[in-house]
């Protein structure tokens, strides 16, 4: 792999110095981390080498890009190690690696220089289906390489009383993917079933669901609604399982130990995940202020912990926007002190049998946090470090949201090499 | 490719009868040696080989060395005396796609309901004759000193 040019901060290590500083960090991983941390921008020629056909193209993701675009563009690349990097196409003026297509190849580069070979994800079969209600099953289920993913329903209700996430955009993302591409905010169970039942049928494609939705604290009990439709969407999956569990993963508001033991009980699921976001109280109730008024940082640490005895140890994780936690203005104003607050509180959860894992906060748009900048590349590489550190420490297993049936966080990929 | 394979060698990889081992080490230097029956050698004459456990000690040690740039080494022993080492370095893990589709029903028709983790392909850098005659020969060629001299005495 060639050196990459430096574009350092006025205090921030370059991609070599960091290399040459964390040996014991993969080139390949920390080429995928600062590829989601600057983001991409696909050349005219790259964008000329994807085929609809074949390629899987982005547009349908829960999240919005950070060029605001939804034209479809590749959704993601994979590197010659298996690893998949979900990339948010972003403005040349942000700085941006490059997706170019050179010598018949389709390479990354930064300032001119090739870094590595990529591929663009390929699309299951299912894409070229639409379900007996006339819907593209692409927009009932999303693909990752090996994972299916579902967004049952992407209206958050925290977003009602402006309580949103700050760093999140999935409503105004959902607004523009109604009116651009006609994508349902809400699915049905008979048209989860359907397009399951297809996604299936193609051997070797899928080793995970997962599913996640923005929140709904709704119901007889807090969240009630939420718990209720997660239940008739699972049973729907679980329709076209011959076992009675199957490789899932729910990512979710923090449920209360009835409702978590009710979706347990009832249906197929076998891990959980309820994200924290941030790991830190008082930002928490800054940046997350819905889950705050709502459950509480401390109710939902203690929520997690409980979903332990029900899901088992190494089921159970949350994952934190990571970088988040040193937004303006409130946030820790030095990363060696945020990193440290961080993988305090991640090691209190570890200890308890909660994994915790991160992805790269990328400013998006149409968040309220738009325009600031995520953390260093060092930052992100300690604490990937750490987090995985904690595992192996805490002996705490991570299948159900590594880089095969997730691939979106740099820590957990770390868990290739570890025996646990 | 930077090297090329004999016809021996490359029959002996094609050969049902043939022993194949892969000798890869973890992060603390630790080898583990494993037959893998599937060893074999692609279009492009790189070895390739079908990992079926996600778990494997070899599976975690061949990303280690794709990770860090290590070699590995595969011996071949066939069923008429011939031996052959082929150090390498894993290029690529094959863990979806169409090509990953195309292995894992190749896979699951040889061998029945088995999972496929990963395909592996080892870029071959060095081949080694490992039979005793032809190391014997390299020995006493280069090494005049390393025998015993009752050997050569009257």
């Amino acid at each position: 792999m060639m050196s990459i040019v430096p574009k350092p901060q006025a205090t921030e290590l370059s991609f070599e110095e960091v290399a040459a500083k964390y040996p014991q960090f993969p080139r390949l991983l920390l080429l995928k981390t600062d590829l989601q941390r600057r983001g991409v921008y696909y050349t005219k020629q790259a964008l000329s080498k994807v085929d609809p056909a074949i390629h899987q193209l982005g547009g349908t993701h829960i999240f919005g890009t950070r060029d605001g675009v939804l034209t479809q563009r590749p959704e993601a690349l994979i590197l010659r190690d298996g690893t998949s990097v979900i990339t948010s196409p972003t403005p040349l003026e942000q700085n941006p690696y490059i997706v170019d297509f050179r010598d018949g190849r389709l390479v990354v580069t930064d300032g001119g220089v090739e870094l590595e070979e990529i591929e663009y994800w390929t699309k299951p079969d299912y894409y070229n289906l639409t379900t007996s209600s006339g819907i593209p099953m692409s927009h009932v289920a999303s693909a990752r390489p090996q994972r299916l993913y579902l967004m049952p329903s992407r209206y958050c209700h925290f977003w009602t009383d402006n309580q949103g996430c700050l760093f999140c955009d999935i409503v105004n993302n959902l607004k523009r993917q109604k009116t651009e591409i006609n994508l349902p905010g809400r699915l049905k169970p008979e048209d989860v079933a359907e397009t399951v039942r297809e996604a299936l049928k193609e051997p070797g494609r899928f080793t995970a669901i997962c599913l996640t939705s923005g929140s709904d604290f709704h119901g007889a009990e807090d969240f009630d609604a939420e718990v209720d439709y997660y239940i008739e969407i699972l049973k729907a999956i679980g329709e076209n399982f011959a076992t009675p569990k199957f490789p899932s993963q729910l990512i979710a508001t923090a449920f209360t130990e009835k409702q978590l033991e009710r979706i347990y009980r009832e249906t197929g699921l076998l891990s959980y995940t309820p994200d924290i976001e941030v790991l830190n109280e008082r930002l928490f109730e800054w940046i997350c202020s819905g889950k705050a008024r709502w459950v509480g940082y401390q109710e939902w640490k203690r929520r997690m912990v409980r979903a332990v005895e029900i899901f088992g140890r190494g089921r159970v994780n949350t994952c934190i926007v990571a970088g988040v936690e040193l937004a303006k203005p409130h946030g820790f104003q030095d990363e060696a002190e945020a990193l440290q607050a961080v993988l305090a509180e991640a090691e209190d959860l570890a200890s308890q049998g909660v994994s915790t894992v991160y992805t790269v906060w990328v400013p998006r748009p149409g968040s309220y946090l738009r325009g600031q900048k995520n953390a260093s590349l060092e930052y992100y590489v300690r604490l990937a470090l750490g987090l995985q550190e904690l595992r192996q420490k805490y002996q705490l297993s991570i299948d159900h949201d590594d880089y095969r049936r997730c691939g979106n966080h740099p820590d957990s990929d770390l868990a290739r090499i570890c025996q646990l | 490719m930077s090297i090329t394979f004999s016809n021996e060698l490359v029959e002996l990889l094609t050969k049902k009868d043939t022993v194949k081992v892969i000798a890869t080490t973890d992060a603390l230097g630790t080898p583990h040696v494993v037959v893998k029956d599937s060893l074999q050698l692609n279009e492009s004459n790189q070895l390739i080989y079908f990992e079926l456990l996600e778990s494997s000690q070899t599976n975690k040690n061949l990303v280690h060395s794709i990770w860090f740039n290590r070699p590995v080494a595969v011996a071949l022993i066939g069923s008429g005396g011939e031996s052959y080492q082929i150090k390498g370095k894993p290029v690529k893990a094959i863990v979806s796609g169409l090509l990953f589709r195309d292995y894992y029903i190749k896979i699951r028709e040889q061998l029945g309901d088995v999972d496929l983790a990963a395909v592996w392909v080892i870029e071959p850098f060095e081949v080694i004759d490992q039979r005793f005659d032809t190391r014997s020969q390299e020995e006493a060629i280069r090494h005049p000193y390393f025998k015993h001299l009752d050997r050569l005495a009257k």
